[in-house]
């Protein structure tokens, strides 16, 4: 309903009319200013005719006043003669004819132009000179043949007189065929103007009806380009009147699959939702409010949400109503819904994200304190998820989380609101629950978290670690208590996992302590407080040391030893494990270029040095240690890196680059061993094609063997795995003869433990390689 | 008897049928195949050429080249003088030439030509513009059809 959408078409309506109007003035200009043209024109030829017309009589009269003349009688030819060529000269060339013996005025004419006219008028003028010069021979007494004749006549016959006449006579009937002539032309000039003058009227008034008839298609054509706008318009107009709807586009009908008459007057409220029936109703009868969203009942029956503009057209003689215009925006409210679901929800899960568990949080805080209920905030954290992410994968690991979503769902009332924060940590909230309903929630988490879990062809057996945190007066906010639960959630994983705590305030001052290890931590690097002590490893076979294993020790000027199971983890979370395992890296490489130019030590002696799985997976281990091994002079057989069974199986690019640099050292010479084998989810496939030149069994196993036939089976499982492998089996953490005595027997290649000695600073260590106890190891704990 | 009639009445019809082909005619279209004379009629003079045709057929084709408006009359030249004049001295008086007249042309603006058909037998022609002192003038000319 908008006129200027049709603007094109209105302008050239508009420029059709001024066209008519423009051809209809410049017909009338043109008609008028020929008409004037020829009057004048006209008006000039009635002169000329009059004063050709008067040479006649002046011919007449000259004979007469001739003849009287030679008879002796009073009489004035010279005049007439004057009169008879000025006049004669100026119907030729223009300029004012001389009155006739004042019976005319004197008389203007323009220059004839007609061609023949002009030749009969030099004729004229020429027979008036030939005239008047007969009539003074005449009166001269000289006979008319003594005359030179200059219009081509030949005077024969009669007397002077009759000579005289004759000449009179060709003058006159030459000026009356003159004056013919003229009219004669001035008869044909009318004519043609007529002609023109009807030609252009007819042209005007043809060419205005063709512009009549083009403004008509033109209206046509809007009036169906209009039509055809709105009947494939997806728009929807309708407009309201005294009466209810008086139209419906047909997109109207098309969405409600009902004829206009079923949906115009009263019937179209019956399309539109209970709830927005009012809504409509005022803005057709007031025009207000100017945008309106209501629901219309679909043909299939479902509800399509429409967004319309109100106009208010009553004014309007064309429309004469209250238009609205409206679009099906069902889609994009459907789409804005579901955008402002994902922004306040977990797209892996399905549960509300840390935003709208926050908003939840405190209107339920706010509704606490109205009504003094108690409320708890249940933080979770899953226990080994990173181990679970790291061997089997991301996918893996998404489907846990999916898992677990579920599970704490049916684990939780339908009041309660179960949310995931990112990563492993999810968050419950639970209003109206004391203490004892929350530690309830929380057991039931772990009761339904308990049963095993079946991903990528794996039993998985899963845990979690739960912070509670109850509202403990007014001023508690959202923020405090997540922090607090966060807390009692930490607290609950340096309890051994697997359980929960209850917030306490003593452990935000203990986490106080952590936070303040991490400072620490750059400090300590910065300032040198780390050191690596070195433990033996013992070949069993020939019970001589071949290897030492660095391990890093800190000893803090504020904590005194910090032991690794304190400060590594802050390391690991905090990214200085990177810089800590290149000074490892760079310290165990010095230490063992030190002990290799040393002749008194063996010359086949390993330094074998921890790799973190962060620090591999960070780029550029193997420029690091071939730098290392550059400065210090040590060579790559001198070396050897521990890494961790989730190196192998590292998924994405970054695991495979760690995978490339591995190879690319083992060829260089470095040995590689992997630490810790039996605690992981290596697959045997990768272990096989993996260039490794021992497998480290994890001392869990080792020093269960003695005492757990499983552990036993398991070791021995282990060990034959390596060899099978073509690799050498290493047993860590061996503390006691029996279970050297049963590595022996498993076939075990190499032991550790504090059996054969503990972690011994360099100089310490030093000794031991240049004397080595005399009794054999195993037999007496070294240092 | 009746066959002799209707010989006589078709015989008749002949003798009517030359009759009007040897009366002059005049056309602006012309498509005669007689003898063409061109005759040049301009202030003040007539101009034949040629001046003396065969008998027979003969087509005038007159150009009137003006200034002035010209007629032409064409006469079986009468024995004796001049031709007689009106009582006004000025122009010929055509009714005591009408026995001898051949055919007419009224005055033409200049520019025009026409023509004028007639089969003539031997003798001596006229022609003349018989308009106001024209003839006084010098405008005419003799036909000879030997």
């Amino acid at each position: 309903m908008n006129r200027h959408s049709f603007q094109p078409l209105a302008s050239r309506g508009r420029h059709v009319v001024v066209a008519i109007l423009c051809t209809f003035a410049f017909s009338s200009v043109l008609t008028v200013g020929l008409s004037v043209w020829s009057t004048a024109r006209s008006k000039n030829k009635a002169a000329i005719v009059e004063v050709a017309g008067r040479q006649r009589t002046l011919a007449e009269r000259y004979v007469e006043q001739v003849v009287l003349a030679r008879e002796g009688e009073r009489a004035d030819p010279a005049t007439i003669a004057q009169d008879l060529r000025e006049s004669g000269r100026v119907l030729l060339e223009g300029g004012t004819a001389p009155p006739v013996a004042g019976d005319d005025d004197e008389i203007s004419l323009p220059a004839e132009g007609d061609r023949i006219a002009r030749a009969q008028l030099e004729q004229e003028r020429r027979l008036a000179n030939d005239l008047t010069a007969a009539g003074a021979a005449i009166l001269a007494h000289r006979p008319v043949s003594s005359v030179h004749l200059t219009a081509g006549e030949h005077l024969s016959r009669g007397d002077a007189t009759d000579k005289l006449r004759a000449l009179a006579a060709l003058e006159s009937n030459m000026a009356l065929n003159a004056t013919r002539t003229i009219a004669q032309a001035t008869d044909r000039n009318i004519q043609n103007l007529i002609v023109l003058q009807a030609a252009l009227g007819a042209g005007g008034l043809l060419l205005s009806l063709l512009l009549a008839w083009g403004l008509i298609v033109i209206t046509r054509r809007q009036t169906a380009h209009f039509r055809s706008v709105v009947d494939a318009s997806t728009d929807f107009v309708m407009v309201f009147g005294p009466g209810g709807c008086r139209y419906v586009s047909p997109s109207v009908s098309r969405l409600t699959g009902r004829e206009g008459a079923e949906v115009v007057g009263e019937a179209v409220f019956s399309v539109i939702h209970d709830e927005d029936r009012a809504a409509v109703r005022t803005a057709a009868k007031l025009a207000e409010p100017h945008e309106l969203v209501f629901r219309v009942l679909d043909a299939s029956g479902g509800w399509r949400v429409l967004e319309a503009h109100v106009s208010d057209l009553r004014e309007d003689r064309q429309v004469g109503g209250i238009v609205l215009n409206a679009r099906d925006v069902t889609e994009r409210m459907q789409l804005e819904e579901e955008l402002t679901r994902q922004a306040f929800h977990d797209t892996l899960t399905e549960l509300p994200n840390r935003a709208l568990f926050r908003d939840r949080l405190d209107h339920a805080l706010a509704r606490s304190r109205r009504s003094a209920e108690p409320l708890g905030v249940l933080l979770i954290d899953l226990d080994g998820f990173k181990q679970i992410n790291d061997s089997l994968g991301h996918d893996a690991g998404d489907q846990v989380l999916q898992e677990v979503a579920r599970r704490f769902l049916a684990a939780v009332r339908g009041a309660d609101t179960v949310a995931r924060f990112g990563g492993d940590e999810f968050a419950v909230l639970v209003e109206g629950a004391d203490e004892d309903q929350a530690i309830g929630t929380a057991g039931r988490l772990l009761e339904h978290l308990a049963a095993p879990v079946s991903v990528a062809g794996r039993e998985l057996v899963l845990s979690a670690s739960i912070g509670i945190v109850l509202r403990d007066g007014a001023t508690a906010t959202g923020e405090d208590l997540i922090r607090h639960a966060d807390i009692a959630m930490y607290a609950a994983k340096e309890n051994g996992r697997a359980t929960y705590e209850v917030f306490q305030d003593e452990m935000a001052r203990e986490l106080g302590a952590l936070l303040g290890i991490e400072h620490e931590l750059k400090l300590g690097l910065e300032r040198g407080e780390f050191k690596l002590h070195y433990q033996p490893m013992y070949e069993l076979s020939t019970e001589r040391v071949i290897g030492v294993e660095a391990l890093l020790r800190w000893q803090s000027p504020t904590r005194g030893e910090v032991p690794p199971a304190r400060f590594i983890p802050v390391a690991e979370n905090t990214g200085l494990i990177v810089e800590l395992g290149e000074f490892v890296l760079r310290e165990g490489c010095r230490q063992a270029a030190v002990w290799h130019r040393d002749e008194s030590v063996e010359h086949d002696l390993v330094t074998w040095i921890n790799v973190s799985p962060r620090q591999l997976v960070h780029a550029g281990l193997g420029d690091t240690v071939r730098g290392a091994l550059a400065e210090t002079g040590l060579p790559p057989h001198g070396l050897g890196l521990e890494i961790t069974e989730s190196a192998i199986v590292e998924p994405g690019t970054n695991g495979e680059r760690a995978r490339r640099e591995l190879e690319e050292l083992h060829e260089l010479g470095v040995r590689i061993a992997i630490d810790d084998f039996g605690t992981g989810f290596s697959s045997l496939g990768q272990l096989r094609h993996f260039p490794i030149d021992a497998i480290k069994v994890d001392k869990s196993f080792v020093q269960g063997a003695e005492s757990d036939a499983k552990d036993a089976t398991i070791t021995s499982n282990l060990i034959s795995l390596a060899h099978a492998l073509g690799v050498l089996a290493v047993a860590e953490g061996i503390e006691s003869a029996a279970q050297l005595d049963w590595m022996r027997q498993f076939g075990c290649d190499n032991a550790q433990g504090f059996l054969f000695a503990r972690p011994a600073p360099a100089g310490e260590l030093y000794k031991l390689l240049l004397d080595p106890p005399a009794t054999p190891p195993g037999s007496t704990a070294v240092a | 008897m009746r066959f002799a009639t209707i010989a006589r009445l078709g015989l008749g019809l002949c003798v009517v049928a030359l009759a009007i082909s040897a009366c002059a005619s005049s056309s602006g279209r012309h498509h005669s195949a007689g003898t063409l004379v061109t005759v040049r009629e301009k202030d003040f003079r007539i101009l034949l050429k040629p001046a003396r045709v065969p008998a027979g057929r003969v087509d005038l084709k007159v150009d009137d080249v003006g200034p002035a408006d010209h007629e032409l009359i064409f006469i079986r030249a009468p024995r004796g003088g001049p031709l007689p004049l009106r009582r006004d001295g000025l122009t010929v008086d055509e009714n005591a030439l009408k026995s001898v007249t051949i055919g007419v042309l009224e005055p033409a603006t200049p520019g025009t030509i026409r023509h004028l058909d007639a089969t003539l037998p031997k003798g001596r022609y006229e022609v003349f513009c018989n308009m106001a002192g024209h003839y006084l003038g010098g405008m005419h000319a003799f036909l000879v059809v030997t």
